[in-house]
């Protein structure tokens, strides 16, 4: 099993322009967003442009890694026949899923470091050590949610279905979560709908340490709520495959 | 070959070992389509069973309920006495699947790599590789491959290590000749340790040559089993040929004795209207041939000759339709 994780990883390193979108794009779109902004505090917020969207910046990039990689690559590979060739070899029924969710993290952990990095040395960012070591951790345990759905939007969809169903999610999910501009200044509506999002839960950690906090229980409530869903919904649809495949 | 077997099967049964495969009345249906029909099947160590069957017999069904891929409807099936699954993660069961796809974005050698790893005897790496005849593109990427180099690949996956099982759906598919014969050549090397085999195929030449047990499967029954000889024997053994020139009398020639099948055809120009070819199918050709010389004839060109496996199989899988045809008739 640790054989196939390793070849998990170093396939996602191989595929160059995967790589690529998850790893540069981040922080390249950190710097057109905030980029040119100023360190007054965005309204409704203790935080300015430069924090806020480190975190989110972070937050988009791992989840861009994990859900968009996972469910493209389980689709294909369940097309191909080839999770019915694993199915007959000793690898227990959960290890490929497993492979598949350590491999995503491992992928994301770069784009969510070098964010942080563009942050401290472009945007002059200064954080305590603690803050930053908090924001890099929980933004990369964070994704693990987001690795889950991505199994989960996987097993679902197949071939040419996937990819749209996995963008629509991904693309609402990041909007409405706050990932590409402050919650407050969209309608109170939106707010509300999105205070429920595993996307801004998922942000919410990473600012609530920057203003000098712990991550609020009730954030880290939703997270693990949608974990629990989402690999449950992940482990209900890969036993149906199973037993249509 | 038919006493190999069948001292086998009676060493194993009085031995009392479980056999390798077990099919108990399995039965397996898609929607309205019935792929298999109460299936009885049981496999013995050691042996080499090919699975036999014209399209959608329900030959790749019959290897994923075997393989744990899909579970029956009713019946029950075991592995070695126990579950797929358990006898899989055993690692008892090495298997190449015709749709097996590989992970692609990496190389060969790692894929192998990858099967050894996740096998509990497995051989090594440097073995394997040899074994399936890929050292020469062990630094090949997978997505890279030609069909005949996949299948190569697929195999190596299955033999990654030692299995007591080895199941094999159209394993040759997309191969040229020379590396069929590598092919089998390394499968028989897998036979002689003492493994089972088993692989479905349409290349009856493989069935017959390979094969110590052929089973021919139809409409997701069992239709036949036994030594390839026993099959072609089962379906009308011998073909008759040979030319008449006298007028042939048809209603003489279709009351021969052991006469399973009867065609005559005109084969000679206006100049020498009147000579016929007949072919026949008997079970037992000397007697046939010698009520023909009874009846007076004097045939030319006489040839008696076995039929081959292909043959035979469309002889039984026809009859067996003609059979069901009148029974869906009566029926009604």
């Amino acid at each position: 099993m640790t054989t196939l994780i390793k070849l998990e990883i170093i396939r996602a390193l191989r595929n160059k322009k995967f790589m690529f979108f998850s790893v540069i794009y981040p922080p390249a779109l950190y710097l057109i967003i905030a980029g040119g902004a100023d360190s007054k505090p965005i309204r409704g917020m203790q935080l300015d442009m430069g924090l806020y969207f480190m975190v989110s910046m972070a937050a988009f990039g791992a989840m861009t890694a994990v859900l968009l990689g996972n469910s493209e690559r389980i689709a294909k590979e369940r097309e191909s026949g080839w999770v019915r060739q694993l199915r007959l070899t000793a690898l227990p029924a959960r290890g490929y899923v497993a492979a598949k969710m350590g491999a995503a993290a491992t992928v994301s952990l770069p784009s969510i470091v070098l964010v942080m990095i563009v942050a401290a040395t472009v945007k002059g960012v200064r954080l305590e050590a603690w803050q930053w070591l908090a924001i890099a951790g929980g933004t990369w345990l964070g994704s693990f949610v987001f690795a889950a759905l991505g199994v989960a939007i996987g097993y679902l969809a197949t071939g040419d279905a996937v990819r749209p169903i996995a963008m629509l999610i991904y693309f609402a999910l990041a909007f409405l979560g706050g990932l590409w501009m402050p919650l407050t200044i969209l309608p109170q509506w939106v707010q509300n709908i999105a205070e429920w999002l595993p996307t801004h839960a998922y942000t919410a950690l990473g600012t609530a340490v920057e203003a000098g906090n712990a991550p609020h229980v009730k954030d880290m409530a939703v997270l693990a709520g949608y974990l629990l869903l989402f690999t449950a919904g992940a482990a209900w649809l890969y036993r149906k495959d199973t037993r249509k495949a | 070959m038919t006493t190999t077997a069948t001292t086998t099967a009676t060493a194993a049964q009085s031995a009392g070992p479980a056999p390798v495969v077990s099919f108990r009345g399995v039965s397996k249906s898609y929607g309205a389509v019935r792929a298999v029909a109460d299936l009885d099947l049981e496999l013995h160590p050691g042996e080499t069973v090919a699975l036999l069957g014209p399209n959608g017999a329900g030959k790749s069904s019959t290897l994923d309920l075997l393989l744990g891929l899909r579970t029956p409807d009713s019946g029950s099936l075991s592995l070695f006495g126990t579950t797929p699954q358990c006898a899989i993660e055993d690692g008892r069961v090495g298997a190449m699947l015709q749709s097996g796809g590989l992970m692609e974005g990496v190389k060969v050698k790692e894929l192998v790599g990858l099967a050894r790893d996740l096998h509990p005897r497995a051989y090594p790496l440097d073995q394997i590789l040899e074994t399936a005849g890929i050292t020469d593109i062990a630094e090949r990427m997978v997505g890279k491959l030609s069909g005949g180099q996949e299948q190569r690949v697929r195999f190596a996956l299955a033999t990654a290590g030692a299995n007591d099982l080895i199941v094999l759906d159209e394993p040759t598919t997309g191969m040229d000749v020379s590396a069929r014969q590598t092919f089998w050549g390394a499968m028989r090397e897998q036979a002689l340790q003492g493994r089972t085999v088993l692989f479905a195929t349409h290349y009856l030449e493989e069935a017959d040559a390979i094969a110590d047990r052929v089973i021919v499967l139809h409409r997701g029954r069992v239709l036949a089993d036994g030594t390839a000889a026993e099959i072609k024997a089962r379906a009308g053994a011998r073909r008759i040929s040979f030319d008449l020139d006298a007028p042939v009398d048809r209603d003489a020639l279709s009351a021969l004795p052991f006469l399973t099948s009867l065609s005559v055809s005109d084969n000679g120009s206006a100049a020498d209207s009147g000579r016929r070819t007949v072919r026949i199918q008997s079970q037992d050709a000397d007697a046939t041939v010698h009520a023909l010389y009874g009846l007076g004839a004097y045939p030319r060109n006489l040839e008696v000759s076995g039929l081959g496996l292909e043959q035979a199989f469309i002889a039984l899988t026809t009859a067996s339709d003609a059979t069901s045809a009148t029974a869906e008739e009566a029926a009604r």
